[in-house]
């Protein structure tokens, strides 16, 4: 339990590794903003964004594999869409039609151009988790939310909670597999049983887990406080993100794709014909 | 020269029992003084009293001329007195070794440069320099313990207060935590307060404080201190294992001098035999 | 009930490469019931690993080696673990970590209620006052309580109750005196033997602190690295004690200074237990005074 990885990050020193965090966030939120552009039937554009997240992926040299992974979550829910699609669309040519369910050609493209989408979105997605870790990611929402402070959000404290919850979780993670060592060892039974029995069986997990939290909670509390923590009045920060060459690409080559899709919009009749 | 006086001080933390009762000591500058008692005699509250943690109910702690009763003083104290905890895993706050020493530093509003010198230094110091951006999560016990003492050594205290810190530590952490404080003592001239159960740790000390239900009822160098058995053991303490096996050896009639607290000193007094 | 270990391995993360830490490495042991049981080795050479495989927390993978608690074989997929579990009590390093019930008896009869589904009222009840009195705890005036209202020392106390309170043969602890203050050390050490002379046949204890094995255990075995390297009595692992060095194990006291006299030219062969070497010294000093004479 000890070396559980939390979210997905894929050690390595690659190019993209190297981009600053803030810029990896902005490029990801443009990217998806770019897939939602790509208009109905423009099968130009997802392979555009394809393209992109293919040479993102070799860029990052993060396996495809895991990339292609981070599908696998979120699989039944692309089905789930692209099937009440495909059987309760009814625009369009009707193409077969037995008893309450009709599928249309509107119905397979709607479902087709839903999977690319959803698929496009998730595999941008997990480029970032896979070549930023979740401090950095931290620190880069952090530093993109400074604009906040000027309508009073505690965009400080939010950073440092979140920063302390990344920090806990493989300790708790630790912690909770201990738990329920010792509770099996006085026989309890997490396996067996119906749903709510299994419920039942997790208090003697939870309720320890819940204790042990809040009394870490006091003393990280304590520690804090003997460490000088006031808030964030005066308050300087150690960690300093840079931007350089390497952020300057980035920005060039989202840049790109969105004009592109912008341009496939406008044109792409005249394209395919 | 005095560095921390300790007048008539009383605390109780639910008005009722209470915890430390017209306590009275002074610590002079570079001296290694060692607290000891069992679990509840009072003694970790000294600790949190000594960084202004808490205020005294009664009589008046000073840490270099400044009184925790004065709330200005506050973090005046906690920059010269820093406190390392018992639990290792509570009282890290950041994901990585040098963000987590930069945490103190930062409170105080260091500019950025000179924190990464403290950094630096503060790592030299505990001999974790090599472990500077890797994750806490991965170290061993001993070895977090050091990060907390480096993240305190960053504020660049007077004073280091060891509350229980090697009580959840192997025999290993044990000793790479106490040879760290040693040197910090010896070679920084660091002051010293060190608060354990383990009798073996106050041998190092130049001078031991025995607290018992509250009181400070004896003090003196470890010598005197460990020849008062009669007392130590009524209050639930245990002389070192060396010590009991020489008074067994004395009472068969083996002579023996007095006096004898390491292993290694009853070796040589039995090879004098 | 005997336990024996043949050849017991254990992989972590086996399927990832690069990522696969053998914890055990072909352990073969027998721990004889009556014993008194000792495991030493530093953080992380696989005693908890080890420890854990005997109530079929880690259950046995395949071809991992064999294990068997009296009549069970745990490395059968169909073993009946818990009934296993209920012969074999596990103490863990703080024990009061897992306390969770409202009240101090619902929380020791909790194994109770696990393990027997049809035992009496009157059953549970009495079987909750033993544990407790055992464990030195006043029934009548801690039934009723929260667990979380009681003293740090009482709390382990309430913890232990609930691991014996289905009267285990077997009771694994590991690093259970671990935070305790020398008082609760000591008593915690009587409350073992008070347990081994009563239903508790045997006691595996995994402990850093090595005065507190030799003095306790008839055998010990020492760890490193997942392999078991050294296994007997105190006084066969301690009379040599090279390996131990190699191994950066601090030593008993009684060791330590046995090997002090042994450079000097004394013998003062001993087992290791204070007692023991105080005779030893003892015994030697007069004979050497008998000779100067």
């Amino acid at each position: 339990m000890k070396d559980v990885s939390f979210g997905q990050y894929y050690p390595a020193t690659s190019f993209a590794h190297k981009m600053d965090a803030r810029i990896k966030i902005l490029i990801i939120i443009a990217y998806i903003v770019a897939v939602f552009l790509v208009q109905p039937f423009h099968f130009l554009g997802f392979l555009a964004c394809l393209v992109f997240v293919i040479v993102s992926t070799i860029v990052a040299k993060v396996p495809f594999m895991r990339v292609l992974k981070s599908i696998k979550g979120i699989l039944f829910f692309i089905v789930l869409s692209a099937v009440l699609q495909i059987f309760f669309n009814a625009n369009g040519k009707v193409l077969l039609s037995w008893s309450f369910i009709t599928i249309t050609d509107q119905g397979l493209l709607n479902a087709g151009f839903l999977i690319a989408r959803i698929t496009l979105v998730v595999l941008g997605a997990s480029l970032l988790t896979l070549t930023t870790s979740p401090v950095e990611i931290a620190d880069g929402l952090e530093s993109l939310m400074t604009p906040l402070k000027w309508i009073k959000f505690p965009v400080h404290e939010f950073a440092l909670i979140m920063s302390i919850a990344l920090r806990f979780i493989p300790t708790l993670l630790d912690e909770t597999d201990r738990i329920i060592k010792a509770q099996k060892a006085r026989g309890a039974d997490f396996e067996s049983g119906n749903i709510f029995k299994r419920i039942r069986a997790l208090i003697p997990v939870l309720i320890p887990l819940l204790i042990g939290s809040f009394r870490r909670a006091d003393e990280l509390a304590d520690a804090m406080d003997a460490r000088c923590y006031a808030g964030s009045k005066k308050r300087t920060k150690y960690k300093k993100q840079t931007l350089t060459f390497r952020d300057v690409i980035g920005v060039l080559f989202i840049a790109g794709l969105i004009v592109g899709i912008v341009f496939l919009n406008k044109f792409y009749l005249f394209l395919v014909i | 020269m005095q560095i921390i006086s300790v007048e008539n001080v009383s605390y109780s933390y639910d008005k009722q029992n209470m915890a430390i009762k017209n306590v009275s000591f002074s610590v002079q500058r570079g001296e290694y003084v060692s607290i000891i008692g069992h679990n509840g005699s009072g003694k970790s509250t000294i600790a949190r009293l000594l960084n202004a943690l808490i205020k005294p109910d009664e009589g008046e702690v000073t840490v270099d001329g400044l009184s925790s009763l004065d709330k200005k003083n506050l973090f005046e104290i906690r920059k010269r007195v820093g406190v390392v905890f018992q639990n290792p895993d509570n009282q890290l706050v950041a994901s990585i070794v040098e963000d987590d020493v930069a945490f103190g530093p930062e409170n105080l509003g260091v500019p950025r440069e000179e924190i990464g010198e403290r950094i630096e230094f503060a790592l030299s110091a505990v001999g974790m320099t090599e472990f500077r951006k890797s994750s806490p999560v991965r170290l061993s016990g001993g070895q977090k313990q050091r990060i907390a003492i480096a993240g305190v050594l960053a504020l660049k205290p007077d004073v280091l207060v060891l509350d229980e810190s090697t009580a959840m530590l192997d025999p290993r952490g044990r000793k790479e935590v106490l040879d760290v404080v040693e040197k910090l003592n010896k070679e920084q001239g660091v002051t010293v307060i060190s608060i354990t159960h383990y009798m073996e740790e106050t041998v190092r000390a130049d001078r031991v404080l025995v607290m018992d239900g509250g009181e400070l009822i004896l003090q003196g160098c470890p010598q005197e201190i460990f020849a008062k058995k009669d007392v130590l053991t009524a209050i639930g303490l245990e002389i070192p294992p060396a010590m009991r096996i020489a008074e067994k050896l004395v009472a068969r009639g083996v002579p023996l001098p007095s006096g004898i607290l390491t292993e290694e000193r009853l070796g040589e007094e039995l090879c004098k035999l | 009930m005997q336990i024996v270990a043949q050849n017991l391995t254990y992989i972590y993360s086996e399927k990832s490469k690069g990522l696969a830490v053998r914890a055990i490495d072909g352990v073969t042991v027998t721990i004889n019931e009556g014993d008194f049981f000792g495991i030493i080795g530093h953080t992380g050479s696989g005693k908890s690993t080890f420890v854990q495989h005997l109530n079929g927390l880690i259950k046995v993978g395949k071809d991992k080696g064999g294990l068997t608690v009296g009549e069970y074989d745990l490395s059968d997929k169909k073993c009946d673990f818990k009934g296993l579990r209920a012969k074999v009590g596990m103490v863990f390093q703080y024990p009061e970590h897992q306390l969770f019930a409202e009240t101090v008896f619902d929380d020791v009869a909790f194994g109770l209620k696990n393990y027997g589904k049809d035992l009496s009222e009157e059953q549970i009840s009495s079987a909750v006052r033993s544990a407790l009195e055992i464990v030195g705890l006043d029934y009548d005036s801690v039934k009723e309580k929260s667990p979380f209202e009681l003293s740090g020392g009482q709390k382990r106390r309430v913890a232990i109750a609930g691991v014996i309170v289905t009267k285990p043969e077997v009771l694994v602890l590991d690093e259970p005196v671990a935070g305790l203050d020398p008082r609760g050390k000591t008593e915690f050490i009587d409350l073992l033997h008070r347990l081994h002379k009563t239903f508790v046949k045997t006691i595996i204890i995994v402990s850093h602190d090595m005065n507190l094995v030799c003095e306790n255990c008839n055998r010990i075995g020492v760890f490193s690295e997942g392999k078991l390297v050294k296994e007997g009595s105190p006084k066969e692992i301690f009379s040599s004690l090279d390996q131990i060095k190699e191994l950066k194990l601090s030593l008993p006291v009684t060791a330590f200074l046995t090997e002090v006299l042994k450079e000097k030219g004394v013998n003062a062969d001993n087992d290791f237990t204070e007692d023991g070497f105080v005779d030893a010294v003892v015994s030697a000093y007069m004979e050497r005074k008998r000779g100067d004479k």
